[in-house]
């Protein structure tokens, strides 16, 4: 048997079938250029129509409660916030980014059904735990789990072999424990991997490298406290269960860090279930 | 079942199910024994048996006096035959699985002290765990149902159908269950486990006494 592939080769592995898109990357450049305006990133915004469309979309959507108000890209800028369109445009990009790079084992629909409950809510979790910005934490949510997509596509037989162990213990073995024992890393290592390779801002790449493993996460550890609650909130969601022994642990520092608590469950699972469906319109991948 | 129980030897096993894998979990403080696609598993003693399901079906049973029983985990191949074949009264070659895997639980559970009139049957799986699958889960459903009729026998606890995989944990001792919905990373390697159990029964002759398990 060939030795295992490290996560770096495994994204370097993939770099031209996943891309990121213009769009985010012109909005980018904006944000962090300091002389730019709200102007010149919807002007950005405005050169690729299709982009433009779903923006609009997503602005008179409940996720901003301006219900059919905005109607330009100028304006939906202005209401949304310049560095939070930079988030928006990741997450509108991200799911048909991702569609060169199918796998065998979970449908991209259902994948990405469970990342938008994550989406959902890591960013309600956001605004109840103040000090913290929904759009990025929406953003990190959604982008979670893609390093899974990576390792399903380039290693289908460990990928395979790790979820077998997992229903073979009965489901007591979490998923990224069992792919540690057969890979050696995690998804959320080969995710981190990509986050820093695409040079997304510091906090997705540690959401999405450190959210099984909340300690390691370094410079932001209350978004990757959030996004590991609401991974967990998110499997509550699609299985219908309000009982946290249903699905992978909850680490409970999570909760310190974060000053949550349990009582927040319900409430962010129901609304995520009531969201869930015009979430996949507008993220699913679908375009 | 005591969550504080220490490990020890694993109880005996049964004459025949040698080759079920069984291991300790510390989550319940019991041993387990793992079945597959087209396995079951009886014991005598304070034991859990164990299975993930999609669109199969596992009967659990047991002699609620004495508490053997154990678990089975099947499905109906699919037949170019019109719907009426798979009715439990009716000869289909489909139905010839579900028959023995039924009869093959019972007759064990039976064999080894259990009796008809003290007889606990619970029934789980059967789900539509993929979009694009015909619903064979409700077929294999409607199946053990026909059958359990027929043979007269109640059943006391199911959870059936629905678009999620399932895990089922029996305790014959005590004959309580525990069914857990599995995310839908799951649901292509469950599937994917089941069909190659149905292939393998399809290549099996119909006609005749043959061992499927």
């Amino acid at each position: 048997m060939s030795p295992i592939p490290t996560p770096a080769a495994l994204v370097q592995d993939i770099r031209g079938l996943v891309t990121l898109p213009d769009v985010y990357l012109r909005i980018t450049t904006l944000v962090d250029a300091p002389d730019s305006s709200a102007a010149d990133i919807a002007k950005a915004a405005s050169q690729d129509p299709s982009f433009s469309a779903r923006l609009l979309q997503v602005a008179n959507s409940a996720l901003y409660g301006f219900s059919g108000q905005i109607a330009t890209v100028s304006r939906a800028v202005t209401v949304i916030g310049t560095s939070q369109i930079r988030h928006l445009a990741l997450a509108m990009s991200v799911a048909s980014s991702f569609a060169g790079l199918p796998n065998e084992l979970v449908s991209m629909r259902n994948f990405w059904r469970h990342s938008l409950y994550c989406a959902l809510i890591a960013r309600r979790l956001a605004r109840e735990a103040r000090r913290a910005d929904p759009d990025a934490l929406f953003t990190a949510g959604l982008l979670h789990d893609i390093g899974a997509l990576i390792v399903f596509n380039r290693l289908p037989a460990e990928a395979t072999e790790a979820l077998t162990r997992v229903l073979d213990s009965g489901d007591e073995l979490p998923v990224h424990e069992a792919e540690r024992q057969v890979l050696g890393y995690d998804h959320a290592d080969v995710g981190g991997e990509l986050a820093r390779l695409w040079k997304l801002p510091p906090l997705i790449v540690d959401c999405v490298a450190h959210h099984h493993d909340i300690a390691a996460a370094q410079a932001h550890p209350r978004e990757t406290a959030l996004v590991h609650l609401a991974n967990g909130l998110a499997l509550m969601a699609e299985i219908g269960s309000l009982d946290p022994a249903d699905v992978s642990p909850l680490d409970p520092r999570a909760w310190e860090i974060t000053g949550l608590d349990e009582e927040c469950l319900g409430p962010a699972v129901a609304e995520a279930q009531g969201g869930i469906e015009a979430a996949e319109r507008l993220f699913g991948g679908g375009s | 079942m005591n969550a504080t129980a220490a490990m020890g030897a694993a109880p005996p096993v049964l004459p025949g199910f040698e080759h079920v894998k069984r291991g300790w979990h510390n989550s319940y403080g019991a041993y387990a024994a793992r079945i597959l696609p087209g396995e079951y598993y009886v014991t005598r003693h304070d034991e859990g048996i164990y299975t993930t399901l999609g669109s199969c079906i596992s009967a659990c049973i047991r002699d609620r006096a004495t508490g053997i029983g154990g678990m089975n985990h099947f499905m109906l191949p699919q037949t170019a035959n019109e719907p009426q074949e798979w009715k439990a009264t009716g000869l289909g070659a489909a139905t010839r699985y579900g028959n023995f895997a039924m009869e093959h639980l019972i007759n064990t559970v039976m064999k080894h002290g259990g009796r008809r009139e003290n007889l606990e049957v619970k029934v789980f799986g059967g789900g539509r765990i993929l979009e694009n699958m015909t619903d064979v889960g409700q077929r294999n459903i409607a199946f053990v149902r026909d059958y359990l009729k027929a043979e007269g026998l109640k059943v006391t606890s199911e959870d059936v159908g629905e678009i999620y995989p399932r895990i089922v944990l029996y305790f014959p001792a005590t004959g309580k269950v525990k069914v857990k919905r599995l995310r839908s990373l799951h649901a292509n390697l469950i599937a994917s486990q089941e069909r190659k159990y149905v292939e393998s029964i399809a290549e099996q002759p119909v006609a005749g006494e043959i061992e499927l398990f």
